[in-house]
């Protein structure tokens, strides 16, 4: 038999390590601020794909003359995947400051006007995004009470299914290690000036049903150790008992979906998608928070909370 | 345990590869000429355009016309009627059929189109037309926004009225003879015009126009003087809606905007598209690999079940029977898709340590096997459920019409709904591959002769 490892001894140290990533984040959250991208917010950026050099001082006095009541600011990347061997590909996004749409027939005459002052750089019309801020706010909006609802409705179903090892308990521990996932990918998108969009809303999505199918297939652990053990069986012990047995699981099934995500993130990398890394990465450090919260803040909690209840009692 | 016959590994395992052969490459058939399919293949997924490039926009109604305070701009006299001037669910759906109207006559026939009559927008999506060249979304989106003209013609082809003439058309049922028409009724201005035009062609047919699109024909048969028509034909009730709402749209007392727009260019699109292939061939075979070589004979099996669950989650995308429109598939898709797959691993995963763990307290291989299963299951079903809740959440918030429309009106990112759609049939599908065929493949094969050995099950050495 393997050694039994303890969790639940060492739950102070892993609160810790919990309560100081948190708080480094919520530092850079209010030193940087959290962008919400424009789908949000609502705004405009359009991009181009270029070839070969390019003089960005005149590239900025261009664009701004075609568009002169709004300030714009652009970025521009190397699009390593279009290279070809003389020339370098790169790609521009044009973003427009404010939060309201544009008119379309501005981008037409940014387009033209482009595509006129620099005739040897071939630039080339990519992609679009445009969105009013009213209709991106309430995209939020929408956004946050499908992640309430959903929240709400996997602690219910913990609670009920998990009524053998305190039900309700249970339920919301889990949604406290949920807690702690979503603050760590946020705090992710904060520190990596990643802005909030769409894709963080599915990537959190994601990462809550992954997190509690982590928690929950340790509860089953517990439930089915509990009734061996008996009623009167310390619950520190059965949890580390418990969460010894589920760790192999644990470790394999991280081992594949990080291999699998891995591969997507490289991928994009090689090929510059920018949106599917943007994706790949957050998942990632979801995957590994979900499988922490899992083990050391959710089952410690879960035992804390009900060791001091039967102690009461 | 009650052991599964040994043949029936080799029927469900066969019964898999040949259903995913079926769902990856898909059946077709030669009709004459003309390909038909009976069974749609990967190369029949409809892709979204963040795949394949293409249009999504929103449009509103333009306030300069529809502005409720200093109602002056316009001279409609629908205005002046004193009716009210807040735009009314039927004249969204009007001017939606404009849209679609266009969008039919341009020959693009695969998009998506909603309107939201909350916040009194129409949102529309669709793909490039596989000949277009110069991808610009800002023209596509001009044109279809721009008003309609709606123009009466005679047999000659000349416009002898337009459409600020019509006060409204509806479809009507006929009581007599329960056809179904419609009801064209015109303004003070309209009523004189069209006395004259009905009594000039008389018995002849005026064609009505949208655009340069005919939606109708209809044969005078009477001088109308007071201004009521109404327009046979043989109609169904969808078909009389459907006109009914044209030509309501070439009277619309408001323009369309565009109040947000995104394009996305193919050759853009079709690199994710290579990527994520690559991706997902590269990640499955390192599964395979790792699931083999960490639990062998259960492994094995488990890549069987993958491979079936793969196969049923893109039928489910492609909706597998020629018939049946595709599914878009967009990146949040694909997204739902491998988080699905990496429940179904985890579902094998589950199962194959408890194995080994019985092996390790003592077990039979029989037992081993019996108790595994058993004791593993609990976990896998509550894992599963509650994704199960997760994408069910999903595709009832951000569906096309939805459980929230009522407080923020239809969707207008219709991607996540593809995350959701994929994460439940994967889901579906690991409970029908992952959890029972790969438990009846495993009962199966272990009752193969060369089989029987602890270590090829995960226990250890002989």
């Amino acid at each position: 038999m393997k050694k039994t490892m303890n969790f639940v001894g060492k739950s102070k140290i892993f609160y810790g390590i919990s309560l100081s990533i948190i708080a480094i984040g919520l530092i850079c959250n209010i030193i940087f601020g959290a962008t919400l991208d424009i789908q949000f917010r609502g705004g405009t950026v359009i991009s181009y794909s270029f070839v070969g050099e390019i003089d960005e001082e005149a590239l900025r006095d261009t664009i701004q003359k075609a568009t002169p009541e709004n300030t714009v600011s652009f970025t521009v990347t190397k699009d390593i995947m279009n290279n070809t061997e003389d020339e370098d590909a790169y790609a521009i996004s044009v973003e427009f400051s404010g939060n309201e749409s544009i008119e379309t027939d501005l981008q037409k005459s940014i387009t033209a006007t482009l595509q006129d002052a620099f005739p040897d750089n071939n630039f080339e019309y990519q992609e679009t995004t445009s969105v009013e801020a009213s209709m991106g706010f309430s995209f939020l909006l929408k956004c946050l009470t499908a992640v309430a609802i959903a929240s709400v409705l996997m602690v219910l179903y913990v609670t009920l299914r998990f009524k053998r090892i305190g039900g309700l308990s249970a339920g919301v521990m889990a949604l406290v290690a949920l807690f702690h996932d979503v603050a760590m990918i946020y705090f992710m998108y904060v520190i990596f000036h990643m802005p909030i969009d769409s894709n963080f809303i599915a990537v959190v999505l994601m990462i809550l049903g992954y997190s509690l199918n982590d928690t929950i297939v340790i509860y089953d652990r517990v439930r089915e150790e509990r009734r061996l053990a008996g009623r009167d069986a310390d619950l520190a012990d059965v949890f580390n008992k418990s969460a010894t047995a589920v760790m192999p699981r644990t470790i394999a099934t991280s081992i594949t979906t990080l291999v699998a995500i891995g591969t997507v993130y490289v991928v994009a990398v090689i090929y510059n998608l920018g949106s599917v890394q943007a994706f790949a990465l957050p998942m990632m450090i979801g995957i590994v928070s979900g499988c922490y919260s899992s083990l050391c803040i959710a089952g410690p909690l879960w035992v804390a909370w009900n060791t001091r209840k039967s102690k009461k009692a | 345990m009650k052991r599964i016959p040994k043949p029936v590994f080799f029927i469900v395992a066969l019964l898999i590869l040949l259903f995913a052969c079926s769902a990856f490459f898909g059946v077709k058939y030669y009709e004459g000429d003309v390909q038909q399919t009976a069974i749609k293949g990967l190369s029949d997924i409809r892709w979204g355009i963040d795949i394949r490039g293409g249009v999504e926009a929103t449009f509103k109604p333009d306030e300069m016309i529809s502005g409720s305070d200093g109602d002056t701009a316009t001279s409609d006299s629908e205005n002046a009627d004193g009716e009210n001037t807040e735009i009314t669910n039927e004249q969204i759906d009007s001017a939606k059929s404009i849209i679609e109207t266009r969008m039919v006559s341009q020959g693009i026939t695969d998009y998506e189109l909603y309107s939201d009559y909350g916040s009194k927008r129409i949102i529309v999506r669709f793909p490039w037309k596989e000949d277009e060249t110069d991808f610009d979304p800002v023209n596509a989106v001009d044109e279809l926004a721009a008003t309609a003209h709606l123009s009466f013609r005679n047999p000659s082809g000349e416009e002898v009225m337009d459409g600020s003439a019509v006060k409204s058309a509806a479809a009507r049922v006929n009581q007599e003879n329960g056809e179904y028409l419609v009801l064209l009724e015109l303004n003070n201005e309209g009523k004189e015009i069209f006395s004259n035009v009905t009594e000039e062609y008389l018995n002849q047919a005026i064609s009505i126009y949208m655009d340069d699109t005919l939606l109708s024909a209809p044969t005078v048969q009477a001088h109308i003087t007071d201004g009521s028509a109404q327009i046979t034909g043989n109609f169904t009730a969808e078909e009389a809606t459907k006109l009914a709402n044209q030509i309501n749209g070439g009277a619309l007392p408001f323009t369309l905007t565009v109040s947000s727009y995104s394009g996305i260019s193919p050759t853009l699109g079709q690199n994710s598209l290579t990527a994520m292939g690559y991706a997902g061939i590269i990640a499955f075979i390192l599964i395979a690999l790792f699931m083999i070589i960490r639990y062998r004979v259960p492994g094995f099996v488990a890549v069987i079940a993958l491979i079936g669950q793969v196969a049923l989650s893109i039928a489910a995308v492609t909706r597998y029977f020629g018939v049946f429109n595709s599914f878009t598939m967009t990146l949040p898709g694909i997204a739902g898709l491998i988080l699905s797959i990496g429940m179904g691993v985890d579902a094998n995963i589950i199962t194959a340590e408890r194995i080994k763990e019985e092996f390790r307290s003592g077990k039979t291989l029989d037992s081993a096997i019996e108790k595994g299963t058993k004791n593993s299951l609990s976990a896998i079903v509550d894992g599963n459920m509650t994704v199960v809740i997760v994408s069910i959440i999903l595709l009832l918030v951000f569906g096309p019409s939805n459980i929230l429309s009522f407080i923020f009106g239809e969707s207008t990112t219709g991607t996540i709904y593809a995350f959701g759609y994929t994460l439940l049939m994967g889901t579906i599908s690991n409970f029908i591959m992952g959890v029972w065929l790969s438990r009846v493949m495993l009962k199966s094969i272990v009752g193969i002769k060369c089989m029987r050995k602890k270590w090829l099950f995960g226990g250890a050495g002989e």
